[in-house]
């Protein structure tokens, strides 16, 4: 396939960006807000994708790094008076300095070993944010996190902010678009599919590996960084062990290793309860079945049931975004 | 002929002129923790504020207007707590109910804020009113005015020269732990140990033997109702034998029922109780006992005094505008005799604070006993 080819989740990604620019017209700031908490997760789910959808690494940190990003960025525009652009890079790279950091040693153990590790590094972050009151305010958090201004216009409001978020979301998403077409994304794909085959071919696994899940921490760097301007406050709450969880289920159930899984993922994540509000007190039992009863009907998620749906309809295979079974 | 004009204009005022009972109602949205962390303390409030609004729409409603409440869960979780506070001023709540916990009403107090809605909570944190917040209120004491009580108490009743203190490492427990150490070094109380516990943490042998070998002459305890509960078994089973002493959430209703036996001898400062001597409390106490099957513990009270709050000051201004809600609260003092569902007289100062009578009790057979009633700090 040609990797600079447009296909349909390049064109369902623009378009949906455009959809959610207009989206929240007559929605109120509280729609708004689920939408802009919507995609800033799954900016957090997308990152994972890259880790445990493409490249095969059980994860169980991906909530963690979200909250160094999201601290990262508290501190510097609360603290240090930095513009939240700088912010948002230096909380990218500070979460891809600690995934290599990570990564180094833990990626030398697979599987649940990893996961393991992972789940260490998850319980040392959150002791650090709450115990380290000096810095990151401990329990009582941070508040009054400054939302950016773009080109001179504040986005302190609803409205301004989600546009903002939408746009961020739509180049991440690119970027990892572009990524998962280029050779690199093609040597991650092999290293999941087949490590022998792809160490066979010229791959170095190591390295291959270790920048998969230091580019997905990145990401939950960056959601973490859209995180504390959209909540204005941030303690370590969110970012327990739990949260990892709850991300890696959004994986799943989206659809790990598709691109548009980490919306659908999130969707199902933030959205679903939120709606189900109506149903008044029980409304978590039912988010909780409806999981549960999707897992067990489709456990490659929402867009392999599609994808299995479309199949059989049209008795051949969706050339736009295989699970990648023959790309090695 | 003027006769049946007369019948006309009374039958077409009748039509247009809708009777006072189908009158819209006044919306209120309650924002609290139903599910997580907090849900033992945010069903209490929940309960507190459904008794409040059954009474006051049987007794006539507001300004002739009856209360439709709406309750939003916050799993206990910031982001959230912000969503379901929006949800609530989005639906045009007239004022926002809730939450307790104080890590969740950071997240939301400046929507409320924003709005320039008035947001009546449960939390106690001493942080919250120091952020210059004019629409935040509390329904209790906070810390900061708590705990100077608490440390008199250690030191002219207990007569303890070195106490143990033992919280609880959420924004609650270190909120009292940073407030309570102050006081007891002004009081000349020796600090033996300071030990952190864990929210949701289920074995306290290892807190209760440092606590033992800490041999202090009292231990302060500052934990939520289900942690409290938990180490006072743990206490109790290790032999602890000093005076456990507490304030409000380790004489809660709650924890008596949980703890069982371990609880007899546990005494402290008391904010709001069913069993203190105010016959209107004891009426509410028996009143959430024979509709939710359980007794009540402060966060009950607290949240039927949030929504007594707003009738009265609804009720004062004679209108139903948000911005003079909040404004018509801020430094008010409210009496029962004004407005009865209030039950205590309670001054709400400028920053949102409270100020208002208090109590020391004591555990004895199951039950909580006032001992002595402390008056306002500034009355």
């Amino acid at each position: 396939m040609n990797t600079s080819r447009f296909d349909a989740v390049f064109a369902t990604l623009v378009l949906g960006a455009v959809i959610l620019w207009f989206a929240p017209a007559g929605m109120g700031r509280y729609g708004t807000y689920v939408l802009s908490l919507w995609l800033v997760t799954a900016v957090a789910v997308m990152g994972l994708n890259l880790t445990l959808g493409i490249a095969g690494l059980k994860s169980l940190a991906q909530a963690a790094f979200m909250g160094i990003g999201a601290y990262a960025t508290a501190l510097l525009t609360t603290k240090a008076g930095i513009g939240w652009f700088p912010a948002f890079a230096i909380s990218g790279v500070l979460c891809f300095a600690a995934g290599l950091l990570l990564g180094f040693p833990a990626l030398r153990v697979k599987a649940h070993y990893l996961a393991f590790v992972t789940l260490a590094f998850s319980t040392l972050v959150w002791l650090v944010l709450r115990n380290e009151q000096w810095l990151t305010g401990g329990v009582f958090g941070i508040s009054n996190i400054p939302r950016p201004v773009v080109f001179g216009v504040k986005t302190d409001n609803a409205l301004p902010f989600h546009r903002f978020v939408v746009v961020v979301t739509l180049v991440l998403a690119l970027i990892l678009w572009w990524l998962v077409r280029s050779p690199w994304g093609r040597a991650f794909l092999a290293l999941r599919e087949n490590p022998v085959r792809a160490a066979s071919l010229g791959v170095n696994i190591r390295a291959y590996t270790l920048l998969a899940f230091a580019i997905g921490s990145a990401y939950a760097g960056f959601a973490g960084a859209l995180y504390a301007p959209l909540v204005e406050f941030i303690d370590p709450s969110p970012f327990q062990l739990s949260a990892s969880f709850f991300l890696l289920l959004m994986v799943v159930a989206g659809g790990s290793g598709y691109q548009l899984g980490p919306f659908v993922g999130a969707l199902l994540g933030v959205v679903l309860p939120e709606w189900l509000r109506f149903t008044g007190g029980i409304y978590l039992i039912i988010f909780a079945a409806i999981v549960i009863g999707l897992l067990i009907a489709c456990p490659q998620g929402v867009l392999g049931l599609l994808e299995r749906g479309w199949t059989a309809v049209r008795r051949r295979p969706l050339g736009s975004n295989p699970p990648a079974k023959e790309t090695a | 002929m003027q006769q049946s004009i007369l019948v006309l204009g009374i039958a077409a005022a009748a039509v247009l002129a809708p009777p006072a009972a189908a009158q819209e109602k006044i919306k209120l949205v309650n924002v609290v923790e139903l599910s997580g962390a907090g849900a033992t303390a945010g069903t209490n409030w929940k309960n507190g504020i459904d008794l409040a609004v059954a009474d006051i729409n049987a007794r006539g409603g507001v300004l002739g207007r009856q209360i439709e409440i709406v309750h939003y869960d916050t799993q206990t979780n910031p982001g959230n707590t912000r969503a379901a506070v929006q949800r609530a001023i989005d639906e045009g709540t007239y004022a926002v109910l809730g939450p307790v916990f104080s890590g969740p009403i950071g997240a939301s107090m400046q929507i409320a804020q924003r709005a320039e809605i008035a947001q009546i909570v449960g939390g106690e944190a001493a942080g919250l009113t120091r952020q210059g917040n004019q629409y935040l209120f509390r329904t209790s004491l906070s810390q900061s005015a708590a705990m100077p009580k608490i440390a008199a108490y250690l030191k002219n009743t207990v007569k303890a020269s070195s106490v143990t203190v033992v919280w609880v490492n959420n924004d609650f427990g270190k909120g009292g732990r940073d407030a309570i150490l102050p006081e007891l070094q002004k009081a000349g109380i020796r600090v033996a140990a300071d030990i952190s516990t864990e929210q949701g943490q289920a074995d306290f042998a290892a807190d209760a033997i440092k606590v033992k070998n800490a041999n202090a002459d009292a231990v302060f305890v500052y934990l939520n109702e289900e942690e409290s509960a938990r180490f006072l078994r743990a206490a109790k089973q290790q032999g602890v034998d000093k005076p456990m002493v507490g304030e409000t959430t380790l004489l809660g209703s709650k924890v008596i029922e949980l703890a069982g036996d371990a609880a007899n001898g546990v005494r402290g400062h008391v904010g709001l109780s069913i069993d203190a001597p105010v016959p209107a409390f004891q009426e509410f106490g028996r009143k959430f006992q024979a509709r939710f099957n359980y007794a009540s513990d402060h966060n009950g009270l607290k949240g039927y005094m949030a929504v007594a709050m707003i009738k009265w000051a609804t009720e004062k201004q004679r209108k139903f505008d948000k911005k003079g809600l909040a404004d018509t609260l801020r430094g008010a003092t409210i009496t029962p005799a004004e407005e009865p569902g209030i039950m205590i007289t309670t001054k709400i100062e400028a920053n949102g604070d409270l100020d208002r009578e208090s109590y020391l009790a004591e555990v004895e057979g199951g039950r909580q006993i006032i001992k002595a009633t402390l008056p306002m700090i500034n009355p």
